[in-house]
């Protein structure tokens, strides 16, 4: 009978809605909420998000001072690829003492971003950028190489308008 | 009048309350469950044989997609067993790294266990709480090696790069509100009218049932027996921490719940102590150019979150690549204690006693 009466009690309802107010009242006393340090929430498209330095995003060519590609062909990503994504065709430029990758082709939709080709790479020929956003319409465009009408793969891709640009 | 008849339901393939893809089959006497038995292979990708085709470093990647909430845990079994296979011995200052790591891991573990399971039972509250702290640890994890879920943190002879700028200040910021973070989700459950009606004495599972189905983790904790490889079998810097193993005897869904939030806060402690006395020196053992293994067989057991997490590797002398893989996955393990709890029971307890033993059917089906 006790217990029956206790139930009928409000005090459990009073309990969550004292917490309730406690969190209505950080966020009603601090009207803008941008400048609310503790928010939990961004306001995530408008503003783009922030990631870690060490973030793993998609795979990028870079080139030197002269923009000339550093990769030489050496076939470590290649080789090292888990889900092989990679593949490459060498091939010889004037001037260029090195090998000279006439396609580089990167398969992203089967990329896991585990940045092994990075770490494999002996001339940081490759990165991984800090781009997440890489939806498409189309299974072609996932379809990266050095040129062609594809994405290439010294740019960010252009889906990802919110995400981190590559700095 | 009235058919006195037993139906048989289905619980999924992908019931909202149960994680993953799971399918339970049970026959019901009114609501009361008289047979359970759960199907799995749903999420079947066949892991062990990929790895079995690739060299020894590129199988890392496929543990982390074994148990995806847990993915630190798991790199850090392939990665020991592998060093064990290979014979190298790891630098003290990785050890550490990587059982800070561990421990982060574990709580983020626990977190979304409590999530789930907590808005499973029905309080959704302690979901969106638990999952502010998962977000800190994700952050971590995404500061050290780049990724929040599947990290492939570690590599074969230690660590790929040390600790990150600033990585302490984050460490220490968690430590310092992690324990009132507790509180508020304790506040919120332990002296909870309906989360007690709903846990106390539900889905029990006997200590000999337990041992005898192999079951391991904080499902055994809760059992009353204090079994935790991270102290019978020290491994990665263990054996220098000081922490204590929670058990409860009850052995029901909230003997589960004490133990897990007493694991969260033993986990906090490790780090504390990681974070303390943490040695200078190299991160990276040196590694030949091309992994080759040295012994024959290996079978390496780590305390994952959910339980003994071990990996079997047969490589013969010299190969590249490993000739057998085999994961004891604790989740599949302790999955088939779920007739055992179930059956007798009401059928809101199935879920109850689903989301108590804490699976990731990604790691049940591998």
């Amino acid at each position: 009978m006790n217990k029956f009466l206790r139930t009928l009690l409000p005090a459990d309802i009073a309990k969550g809605l004292s917490v309730t107010g406690k969190h209505f009242r950080q966020v009603f006393f601090t009207a803008n909420r941008r400048k609310v340090p503790f928010h939990i929430v961004s306001e995530y498209p408008e503003v783009p998000a922030k990631v870690q330095p060490r973030f793993r995003g998609r795979l990028t060519m870079l080139k030197d001072e002269q923009g000339v590609i550093k990769c030489v062909c050496c076939l470590a990503c290649e080789k090292i690829c888990p889900t092989q994504v990679i593949t490459i065709e060498k091939g010889k430029q004037e001037g260029r003492k090195m090998p000279y990758p006439v396609r580089y082709d990167f398969e992203m939709e089967r990329c896991i971003f585990c940045e092994f080709c990075v770490e494999s790479c002996g001339f940081d020929a490759i990165i991984l950028n800090h781009q997440f956003e890489l939806a498409a319409y189309n299974r072609e465009d996932f379809s990266l190489g050095t040129e062609g009408l594809g994405q290439n793969m010294f740019e960010p891709s252009h889906v990802g308008k919110f995400s981190v640009a590559d700095d | 009048m009235f058919k006195n008849e037993e139906m048989e339901i289905n619980l999924g393939p992908q019931h909202p309350s149960t994680h993953g893809v799971l399918r339970v089959k049970l026959r019901l006497d009114g609501e009361t469950v008289t047979h359970c038995r759960p199907m799995i292979g749903y999420l079947h990708r066949g892991v062990e044989k990929i790895c079995e085709n690739q060299s020894f470093f590129q199988g890392q990647v496929w543990t982390d997609r074994m148990d995806y909430c847990s993915a630190v845990a798991n790199n850090l079994g392939w990665a020991e067993a592998n060093e064990k296979l290979l014979g190298i011995t790891v630098p003290r200052r990785a050890q550490y790294i990587r059982t800070l790591l561990n421990e982060f891991n574990r709580i983020a573990s626990h977190l979304i266990w409590l999530g789930t399971h907590a808005m499973d039972i029905g309080a959704l509250t302690v979901f969106l709480y638990a999952f502010r702290e998962r977000e800190d640890v994700l952050d971590i994890n995404e500061a050290f090696c780049g990724s929040r879920l599947t990290t492939t943190a570690f590599r074969i002879g230690g660590l790929r790069e040390d600790l990150p700028p600033g990585f302490e200040k984050m460490v220490r910021k968690f430590l310092a509100k992690f324990s009132d973070c507790l509180e508020e989700y304790e506040a919120l459950l332990t002296e909870n009218r309906i989360w007690k009606k709903r846990t106390i004495g539900v889905a029990r599972l006997s200590a000999e049932d337990a041992i005898a189905l192999g079951v391991t983790g904080p499902m055994l904790r809760a059992a009353g027996v204090a079994y935790d490889i991270r102290k019978a079998f020290p491994y990665a810097a263990y054996a220098e921490m000081d922490f204590e193993i929670p058990t409860r005897t009850e052995a029901d869904t909230y003997a589960r719940y004490q133990v897990r939030m007493a694991e969260m806060r033993q986990s906090a402690r490790i780090i504390q102590q990681c974070m303390d006395g943490m040695p200078e020196g190299p991160v990276m053992a040196k590694l030949p150019k091309i992994l080759r293994s040295e012994v024959n067989e290996v079978y390496h057991a780590t305390e994952s979150p959910k339980g003994e997490i071990g990996y079997y590797l047969v490589g013969e002398k010299g190969s590249l690549n490993p000739y057998r893989f085999h994961v004891r996955a604790p989740g599949f393990i302790n999955l088939q204690s779920l007739p055992k709890m179930a059956e007798g029971g009401l059928i809101a307890d199935v879920v109850a006693a689903i989301g108590s033993l804490d699976i990731v059917l990604g790691e049940i089906d591998r």
